[in-house]
């Protein structure tokens, strides 16, 4: 697996936040996508090793695409966080039960993301 | 009559439409211009957040960077000490660096996690330095101690305690240094703690530095193989050592062992 991350979510100002937030952190190349399907292209043609999936996204939804991105061999051993609604812990379960590995709940902690992609992204000391 | 009535109707009904659909272009004007006002504040809303983004990021990268030069900084401090240490004890050589990765290996057998790890690092090659207070003719006497001499040499754990006692970055290597003397039968020293009440960094460390001083040649005698040192260790379980620190020890493999001693020398 490269060093790329992928943001996956269809409003363009919480990708923006958060590859503005996640910049040179933890050395990720990181790649958008606005939704499901792209995020499934992105993923087969960047392999990253750590994917941020929104759930509510027209096309085909964040469980759908985390299921075909576990399904596909070229990416089904990427780490992928899903990101859910702050209501959602039937959500939650079904995230996991599609093979998220973590999940952040919205408005979800910058501190928090940090410290995920710090731990994932395995920073040197 | 009847027609002029009827035109003045409709003029004025026109002219009261007219001024309806004046009021409705001012109003869609004036929407259309706080349309216009929230999309800016909400553009400058989103730079602003943006700012907050990369602010956070940058900060916490300080901080990560710092609290590992801190650690660093740590290391370098305790390695240096731990050198001055030897320094003066001529053929111990790098003792404390062996006995430290022989104690890392046997706390790793235990299940002991990264982070409490480093932790014992510290107080693994410190465990000697109450030694810096004891007399030269003691430390180098060629031949055997008095019983005097025996009892002062016996002060080292103690003294080192106290040396580090007032440093709060080295409060877990206390332990080790104060209690690395102790015995599991409770026949150890300074004072005399049995079973459990040795602290498990202590009971880790003993059993390491046994196998150190086992295995290296001294001038009195040659070093023993790993298998005799291990028969030997475990014998002493329940007498001088923790019998589950001797089981854990007794899972690692020699090759590890042999690593050790080829890296460090």
């Amino acid at each position: 697996m490269t060093r790329a991350a992928l943001v996956v979510d269809d409003d363009p100002f919480i990708r923006k936040l958060i590859v503005t937030t996640l910049e040179d952190v933890a050395q990720f190349e990181i790649h958008e996508a606005a939704d499901g399907i792209e995020a499934l292209e992105v993923a087969r043609r960047e392999r990253p090793s750590l994917v941020f999936l929104d759930i509510d996204m027209p096309r085909i939804d964040g469980i759908d695409a985390c299921r075909q991105l576990r399904a596909d061999s070229a990416t089904s051993a990427t780490t992928i966080v899903m990101l859910t609604a702050a209501d959602g812990d039937a959500i939650e379960r079904e995230a996991v039960a599609a093979g998220a590995d973590l999940y952040l709940t919205k408005p979800f902690s910058p501190l928090d993301l940090l410290r995920l992609v710090d731990r994932v992204g395995g920073q040197p000391s | 009559m009847r027609v002029a009535g009827e035109e003045t109707a409709l003029r004025e009904e026109v002219a009261r439409l007219t001024r309806e659909l004046e009021s409705l272009q001012h109003k869609l004007h004036e929407a259309r211009s706080e349309l216009g006002r929230q999309e800016l504040a909400s553009g400058r809303n989103e730079r602003q957040l943006e700012r907050y983004a990369a602010d956070l990021r940058e900060t916490f990268k300080q901080e990560r960077s710092r609290s590992q030069q801190l650690r660093r900084s740590y290391m370098a401090t305790v390695r240096a000490l731990s050198n001055a240490v030897e320094a003066r004890d001529a053929y111990t050589g790098k003792h404390a660096e062996r006995v430290t990765a022989y104690g890392i290996e046997i706390a790793r057998a235990l299940g002991i996690r990264s982070a409490e790890l480093a932790e014992l690092e510290f107080g693994f090659l410190l465990h000697d330095i109450g030694k810096l207070a004891i007399a030269d003719a003691i430390l180098f006497k060629p031949g055997p101690l008095t019983d005097e001499e025996r009892a002062l040499m016996a002060r080292h754990p103690l003294a080192g305690a106290e040396i580090v006692g007032g440093i709060e970055f080295l409060a877990q290597a206390a332990p080790v240094i104060r209690s690395h003397h102790e015995r599991w039968d409770g026949l150890g020293y300074p004072d005399g703690l049995a079973g459990a009440e040795i602290p498990l960094a202590a009971r880790m460390f003993s059993e390491a530095d046994v196998l150190d001083a086992l295995t290296t040649d001294r001038p009195y005698r040659p070093a023993s193989s790993l298998a005799v040192a291990r028969e030997m260790i475990s014998t002493q379980a329940g007498r001088q050592f923790d019998p589950q620190v001797v089981a854990a020890f007794n899972t690692i493999p020699d090759q590890t062992f042999v690593h050790i001693r080829t890296e460090i020398g």
